[in-house]
């Protein structure tokens, strides 16, 4: 635990006015996923090859005490030294001593987090001896004086003309900002390093149960010369970068090197098992020996991590940072503020583990929730589920904070947060607990001082339901509608259109009255006691119409139906059936629709008419996998012609109210958005989620009056007649 | 010399190695700024390591045996040329770091990166793939295996200890600026030469 009086929001203002940085990182950005798109070219079913990461690992992470023992037994057997470090303190503690009793005192290291994660450097240099990084990222870092920005590349947010100055200081002369002759430099420099050094000290990519060896994945070289040149060698590996076969290498070394550089594999793959001869020079002859091999492995929170049901899934992470790479917050602010060594989502996770719960909360808001990362990480790993799992074990442990505790209360009780709400009484107080708003519908989250939201509804549509009911005399379906409060107090004319394109393919729509909040505002900060309560009230008002499906026209209602009531229940005799079998017949609007329409022979392409072009809401595509569905509709509406924009699937940056309550971070994605929205020469953009809308609809007033924003439910409703 | 295993080839699947592998190796070694040349017999290699010599000033080179650069006679033809060349573990110890060229051999390729596979246990080799300018790295054209997996097939069965290196091409890094730069810590070319005659596996 470290920088307790942190200012997040100082810092995060800093790095949004650091140019360097914001160029870098747009760059990146935008070459990163076509550089790894076309190192997967060669793999015939990418998806599957991640579930062979994840898959291994699990059975990895169930069974680690035992690999771990393994592991140990097969180091020792070949004559390797085995430490199991609790922390980072036994860890500085060993190598003090052993570099006392070995005579150490000059180090080189290949890159290692995990010597970060316990900061070694400082500790051997407090010591007196010398310590050189040698990866030559790590190495610009370590004459900075700065920590990474990135796990892979740790200097990307700095420019040729600071890394030439830190040159210069460094080797006392003046080195010019030339990329090529600086790296020749740092070859030279370094390269005495190598050979005069007594100990090497690396990471390790994985390490392997069967054989005691570990794998060591860079292109620079630097690895294999700090494994070969010096005559001790400590390799700190992490729990979670064990494997128990040779053969398990294969799934890591597949991905690791696509994901993280768009590599197909980098220049060097090293796989170093027991001690390897050394030559040493003695009276002035070479003298072949074998090396002194140290083997430490490190716990640091890791092992707790192994033990929970949910968490356990962070050993699924081979370090590549390519959830860094796309994640709409990381490639805005680089890496720093996350504070720690780790940064990104998977960072945040780390730091929570490995460095305690109060630098965590500093840097949870950072998650927007997009799920980008989980789309594309090699471990299929659910970042920002965990991250939201995270949120609520501490509302657990310490309880809701009283404005929470209020407003929830109000919200388990229908009645009287249905009134609140037409009173227009609840939101008008601005909400001060950051946590808290985060997960709010849009609407509570009051007056904040950087944006008005938009008002509440004169008549919810509640109160229109009985007047767009249409009596079907034979209806082919029997379907309930579950609103959700955006559509409900905010955007009834969506409700509307709703019923009238469900309507009009003659299926009767009834709306349970007695239906409320999906809760997942109140599950997001963790209070699941609330949000069962409600769960079962919704259960209760839609089992009593009985219908054939629920349908929502938002994205998150529909998760938390499919997987949040289940979930609640799993430990409940009674409920978990009822919920499973809701969950089993709710659907998404624009999904649903299309499989009618097929079935009618309605998704027949129109062509002409406006250009419109959709949004990928985070939580249609990522979380319910629907992207095709209102293609095809849209596709197939008379009036309009789909037209695609760039990054359709990128956030918009509202998540929630994660937009109003970081509206510095907020509008630079939302500017992207918008100006991808306006290249694409559309004239509507159709969204499948309330809260994008209003984001969208907020940037098109300011940047692009002319272009509309309009759920998909209004565009299909435009050609219906009443 | 030390080995992880004395014998490769006698662990390789027949119907999972061979020529057919071999022109997307090549390939895909190229992408990654491989120079590869492929000779009918070990003995054309010595006109590929003439050019080089000689188009690169070289004038010390370190070599560690294997039967590849004994059938093209190597060492011999090096020597004819008038440039120093070290064959010996302590003259290799002694000279790696200031060499022009280092001279190895790998075990196999694998066509699905371009890399070669090499049997790293024994210092000397290690050295001299390492801390040369250029690496030239001999290899039978014909063993070569589909991708990763297969690779991993044969390592699985040979690996009790010891050291083991995939190179793919030269040494790099992109940490300045993300600017692909050639030639970080290691050798700044590497040039391999696939020998169609059979000679007898690798390196021994």
């Amino acid at each position: 635990m470290e920088q307790n009086n942190r200012n997040i929001r100082k810092e995060i203002d800093e790095k949004l006015n650091d140019e360097v940085l914001r160029g870098a990182l747009a760059r990146f950005a935008e070459a990163y996923p076509i550089a790894r798109a076309k190192a997967y070219e060669n793999v015939e079913d990418v998806d599957a090859l991640r579930d062979s990461v994840r898959e291994m690992k699990q059975a990895t992470v169930d069974n680690i005490e035992k690999v771990a023992d393994d592991f140990e037994a097969a180091v020792v057997q070949r004559g390797g030294k085995f430490f199991r470090a609790q922390d980072g303190q036994a860890v500085n503690n060993y190598l003090i001593d052993l570099c006392q009793e070995k005579g150490v005192k000059k180090i080189v290291k290949s890159k290692s987090m995990a010597s970060e994660e316990i900061h070694l450097n400082q500790v051997l240099e407090d010591a007196g001896l010398q310590v050189k990084e040698t990866d030559l990222g790590e190495w610009i870092i370590s004459l900075a004086h700065q920590k990474p920005s990135h796990m892979v590349m740790p200097a990307i947010h700095l420019n040729k003309e600071q890394i030439a100055s830190y040159f210069s200081d460094e080797l006392e002369q003046d080195i010019e900002p030339d990329i090529a002759f600086m790296v020749q430099a740092a070859r030279k420099a370094l390269r005495n390093e190598f050979l005069e050094a007594d100990m090497g000290i690396s990471g390790a990519n994985f390490g392997i149960a069967e054989n005691g060896a570990i794998g060591l994945v860079e292109n620079e070289g630097n690895a294999r010369l700090t494994t070969t040149a010096p005559r001790i060698h400590v390799v700190i590996i992490g729990y979670e970068k064990l494997i128990p076969t040779i053969k398990d290498a294969v799934p890591i070394l597949r991905t690791l090197p696509r994901n993280a550089t768009g590599q197909l594999l980098t220049s060097y793959m090293s796989m170093i098992s027991g001690p390897t001869p050394i030559l040493v020079k003695q009276d002035g002859k070479w003298v072949e020996q074998e090396k002194e091999v140290y083997v430490i492995l490190l716990d640091n929170g890791r092992l707790e991590i192994a033990k929970d049901e949910k968490f356990k899934q962070i050993y699924q992470c081979v370090r590549c940072a390519s959830c860094l790479n796309v994640c709409p917050i990381y490639t805005l602010v680089g890496g720093h503020v996350y504070g720690h060594i780790y940064s990104g989502g998977i960072g945040a996770l780390l730091t929570a583990f490995f460095s305690g719960m109060d630098d965590f909360d500093k840097i949870n808001q950072l998650c927007i929730g997009c799920r980008k990362c989980t789309e594309i990480c090699p471990g299929k790993i659910p970042i920002p589920d965990l991250i939201t799992e995270l949120r609520a074990r501490k509302v657990a442990e310490k309880g809701l904070p009283f404005a929470a505790r209020s407003i929830f209360a109000v919200m388990s009780n229908r009645k009287l947060f249905h009134a609140l709400l037409r009173a227009g009484s609840i939101g008008q107080k601005p909400l001060q607990d950051g946590a808290l708003i985060r997960h709010l519908p849009l609407f509570l989250a009051g007056l904040t001082k950087d944006r008005s939201l938009p008002a509440v509804a004169n008549k919810p549509f509640r109160d229109m339901v009985h007047r767009v009911t249409k009596e079907i005399t034979k209806p082919t379906k029997r379907v309930a509608f579950f609103s959700g409060c955006s559509i409900d107090f905010v955007y009834p004319e969506t409700g509307e259109s709703v019923y009238k394109v469900l309507q009009d393919l003659d299926i009767e729509v009834v709306f349970p009255l007695d239906q409320s909040c999906c809760g997942k505002p109140i599950i997001g900060v963790g209070d699941y006691e609330t949000t069962r309560k409600i769960a079962k009230k919704n259960i209760e008002a839609f089992e009593a119409v009985n219908p054939e499906y629920i349908i929502t026209a938002c994205p998150t209602c529909t998760e938390t139906w499919h997987e949040t009531y289940v979930e609640l229940f799993k430990d409940d005799q009674v409920w978990k059936p009822r919920a499973e079998k809701l969950a089993h017949i709710t659907r998404e609007f624009s999904s649903f629709v299309a499989e009618e329409y097929q079935k009618a022979g309605r998704l027949m392409i129109t062509s002409g008419g406006k250009k419109v072009t959709l949004h990928d809401s985070c939580h249609t595509k990522r979380g319910l996998g629907i992207y095709k569905e209102p293609r095809q509709l849209l596709a197939a509406t008379p009036g309009y012609e789909l037209v695609e924009m760039k990054d359709s699937d990128k956030c918009c940056g509202m998540a929630g109210a994660f937009g109003v309550l970081n509206n510095a971070l907020s509008m630079p994605i939302l500017k992207q958005k918008v100006s991808n929205i306006k290249e694409s020469g559309a004239e509507v953009v159709a969204v499948t989620c309330s809260s994008c809308r209003m984001q969208i609809k907020g940037g098109l007033d300011k940047q692009a009056p002319h272009i509309e924003a309009k759920h998909l439910a209004d565009i299909l409703a435009e050609n219906i007649k009443d | 010399m030390n080995k992880v295993c004395t014998n490769w080839k006698a662990h390789f699947p027949t119907e999972k190695v061979g020529l057919e592998y071999y022109e997307e190796f090549a390939g895909r070694a190229q992408n990654v700024s491989a120079e590869v040349f492929r000779v009918k017999n070990p003995i054309e290699a010595q006109e590929i390591m003439a050019n080089l010599i000689k188009f690169t000033n070289a004038s010390k080179i370190v070599a560690v045996d294997g039967p590849l650069q004994d059938a093209a006679n190597i060492t011999e033809h090096i020597k004819s040329l008038g440039v120093e060349i070290y064959t010996e573990q302590n003259d290799i110890a002694e000279h790696a770091e200031s060499s022009d060229i280092g001279i190895s051999a790998a075990e196999f390729g694998i066509a699905e990166t371009g890399s070669v596979v090499t049997d790293a246990m024994d210092i000397a080799g290690r050295l001299v793939s390492m801390l040369s300018t250029i690496h030239v790295v001999f290899m039978q054209s014909a063993n070569v295996v589909a991708g990763i997996e297969q690779a991993f097939e044969i390592i699985s069965e040979v690996y009790h200890r010891g050291y083991i290196s995939f190179i793919t091409g030269p040494s790099r890094t992109a940490d300045i600026e993300r600017v692909l730069t050639i030639g970080c810590h290691g050798p700044s070319r590497l040039v391999i030469i696939a020998v169609d005659e059979e000679s007898g596996g690798g390196v021994n």
